[in-house]
């Protein structure tokens, strides 16, 4: 009886043992790493912003998932800190020093929006924070920044590609007037429009700026439609702005073709100008949207925010991936300089539309920026049909 | 070029239009309560809201939508009334910092329950009417007539029912009215209930043109105060000469150089207008 007892405390203690000794044991540590996110939540782009925050977070629920993430003898479980710019710079300035200073984050998504990418830049370059954005300014990889770095193709990537495939298609047409947004983004992108129109042959009839608050295009679109434009291209007009434009402009009689190669976003283009008026727009896709991978990521989006689901979010998901990837590799997720040093060395990269590889020496002088393969869209019957497939610059 | 002018002129009366109706009842609360009602544009927001809801969402017929739309917004304006800004009547300072609260928390709250994207809703007239190669489209031309039949209707209301006389003799002296037997408490509660439902109005009537999101109320906000300045704080026939001012010089401007000159000058007109004659156009010194 005593020694089955004397057993029993034996065993007992030994687990205790055991137990606190795994507990102890670098081999199965287990911490939180927090990393950051800054985008516009709210307002006209959000549905952009929202993939910077959505993609992130369907990568880090996708590792958490599977255990954490190991690093090491470590095994982190993520967590994402995530603070809305509303596409201002002010705000983003306001984010991009909370996640640092209070929450102590070394690894950022976003901003996405020229604007606050280029008001928040100094501040990561200075810190040493290492920064995977999004901005159609070509001034975000300008002066080879040392911890930016940008995860989305741009219009300078893509632009030339698909206006030469509209001028295929459409040799008839002849006279384009370019929308944009009056800021930063609108005016760099905007800039990059007209060369590659006017390089493909066009001739540019109008260019204009409108303020992102806007929803009425009447004025813009009567003094547009004096200037007879066969193509209004709608550049980076956030896709619901977009929209309105095309119902508008449609309703005062434009019989034209509408191309968008900007960002993407045709649910919100479609909502905001109606079936009947949004057919036939030439879109940049940026994702084949049918492909299956894609519609698994529309529904691990619909758990985050309501859809539809803008497919910038995959190129969050997959820079989020890559981030992971190269902290596995580097063996850390605190020394931003090893992981950015690995990171530059992680392409070609599986992302979830295809291939992903560093580039953009020509361009910036730098391979700062992260370049896979671009799609052409239209749209038909309300819907986003992929019509063409352009390898980016 | 007369077509192309005429075409202008369209534009900005159907938004000069839309313009009076915030207007109207954003003036319609300063002039009775001596209150700036920073809210105002939430309570557009409120009514597109509601209108979505309604129409979009439950199916009810559009009109009939737009009229409950415009009664929801009152009765939460007359509720926020009663039970927020009574105290502040005649005290503008804390009365507006209380509007600015309401107009956060009012704007915080759609963005929980409707979440912060833009949304659309079915237009319920589409197509466009042709007048001599003067393109307007359908559903602009019933806003802007329904516009001009709330606005006729508010004229004889102020100016023949009772309750509009009571408004009118409250906004002139509250205390000779209260000596006549009106209680003024009364005509502030109507009061802001009639300007917040004009606010809903103009909302549930844009919501369908435009898109929908907790955010949509800052720029008509924007623009209803501008025009206020224009035509005299306080002055009904000011918001109309004020609203259709704005909405022509905007349309012109906008047409004739771009966006950004035409919101400077409607800016600059404000500042000519409170240098040289503060009072707005129609407005009367106190």
């Amino acid at each position: 009886m005593k020694r089955n007892k004397f057993k029993r405390l034996a065993a007992t203690i030994g687990g205790a043992v055991v137990a606190l000794g795994t507990a102890l044991s670098p081999a199965m540590a287990q911490e939180t790493l927090v990393i950051g996110t800054i985008s516009a939540l709210n307002g006209p782009g959000s549905e952009w912003g929202r993939g910077v925050d959505a993609g992130t977070r369907i990568a880090v629920a996708e590792i958490n998932a599977k255990g954490g993430l190991v690093v090491g003898d470590t095994t982190y479980m993520i967590e994402v800190k995530s603070y809305d710019d509303g596409y201002k710079p002010a705000e983003g300035v306001a984010a991009a020093t909370r996640l640092i200073e209070q929450d102590g984050v070394k690894f950022i998504l976003g901003p996405l929006g020229s604007a606050s990418a280029l008001a928040v830049k100094p501040i990561f370059e200075e810190e040493g924070v290492l920064a995977l954005m999004n901005s159609y300014s070509p001034k975000t990889l300008a002066n080879n920044p040392k911890y930016v770095y940008r995860v989305l193709p741009t219009t300078t990537e893509y632009v030339n590609q698909i206006v030469g495939w509209v001028k295929e298609n459409n040799p008839d047409l002849s006279n384009v007037a370019v929308i944009s947004p009056n800021d930063q983004t609108g005016w760099d992108s905007q800039k990059m429009q007209v060369q590659a129109y006017g390089d493909a042959g066009f001739e540019i009839v109008g260019k204009e700026l409108f303020e992102r608050s806007s929803v009425d295009f009447q004025s813009i679109i009567t003094r547009l439609m004096a200037t007879s434009p066969d193509i209004i291209e709608l550049d980076t007009t956030p896709p619901s702005t977009a929209g309105l434009i095309i119902r508008q402009a449609r309703e005062l009689g434009f019989e034209g073709l509408f191309v968008k190669i900007g960002g993407p976003g045709v649910p919100a283009i479609v909502e905001a100008a109606g079936k009947e008026f949004a057919e036939g727009t030439i879109v940049y896709a940026a994702a084949d949207t049918s492909a299956e991978k894609y519609q698994w990521m529309e529904e691990e989006y619909a758990k985050i925010y309501s859809p539809p689901m803008n497919a910038f979010n995959v190129f969050f998901y997959d820079a989020a991936h890559l981030l992971f990837a190269s902290m596995q590799k580097a063996g850390t997720v605190t020394d931003p300089d090893a992981v950015r040093d690995t990171l530059v060395t992680m392409t070609p990269f599986e992302g979830a539309q295809g291939a992903l590889v560093w580039g953009g020496m020509e361009n910036y002088g730098n391979n700062n920026q992260l370049i896979g393969p671009t799609f052409i869209g239209m749209i038909s019957d309300g819907e986003e049909k992929i019509i063409g497939r352009v390898e980016a610059n | 070029m007369l077509q192309l002018l005429i075409q202008i002129l369209m534009n900005g009366l159907m938004m000069g239009l839309v313009y009076i109706m915030m207007a109207l009842g954003f003036t319609l609360i300063f002039g009775i309560m001596r209150i700036v009602n920073f809210a105002h544009g939430e309570f557009y927001m409120l009514g597109a809201m509601a209108v979505m809801l309604l129409f979009s969402t439950l199916g009810i017929n559009y009109f009939a939508a737009v009229l409950l739309a415009a009664i929801i917004v009152a009765v939460i304006g007359m509720v926020i009334e009663r039970l927020l800004l009574r105290q502040f009547v005649g005290r503008e300072l804390n009365g507006m910092i209380m509007t600015l609260a309401i107009a956060i928390t009012l704007k915080a709250g759609a963005t929980i329950i409707f979440g912060p994207q833009e949304m659309s809703i079915p237009r319920p007239v589409s197509g466009v009417t042709n007048i001599a190669g003067i393109l307007i489209p359908n559903d602009r031309m019933l806003v802007g007539a329904i516009a001009i039949a709330i606005l006729v209707l508010f004229y004889f209301f102020l100016r023949y029912a009772r309750a509009g006389l009571a408004m009118r003799a409250v906004a002139q002296d509250w205390e000779a009215a209260a000596l006549q037997g009106i209680r003024p408490q009364r005509i502030y509660l109507l009061s802001f209930g009639i300007g917040c439902a004009l606010a809903g109005l103009a909302g549930a009537l844009m919501a369908p043109i435009y898109t929908v999101s907790p955010f949509i109320g800052e720029v008509p906000m924007l623009k209803a105060f501008i025009v206020v300045i224009l035509g005299g704080l306080g002055s009904l026939p000011g918001a109309v000469v004020g609203g259709l001012l704005l909405g022509v010089v905007e349309a012109g401007v906008a047409t004739f150089i771009n966006t950004t000159v035409a919101t400077m000058v409607s800016f600059a007109l404000v500042v000519v207008i409170l240098l040289f004659r503060p009072a707005g156009l129609m407005g009367q010194s106190r």
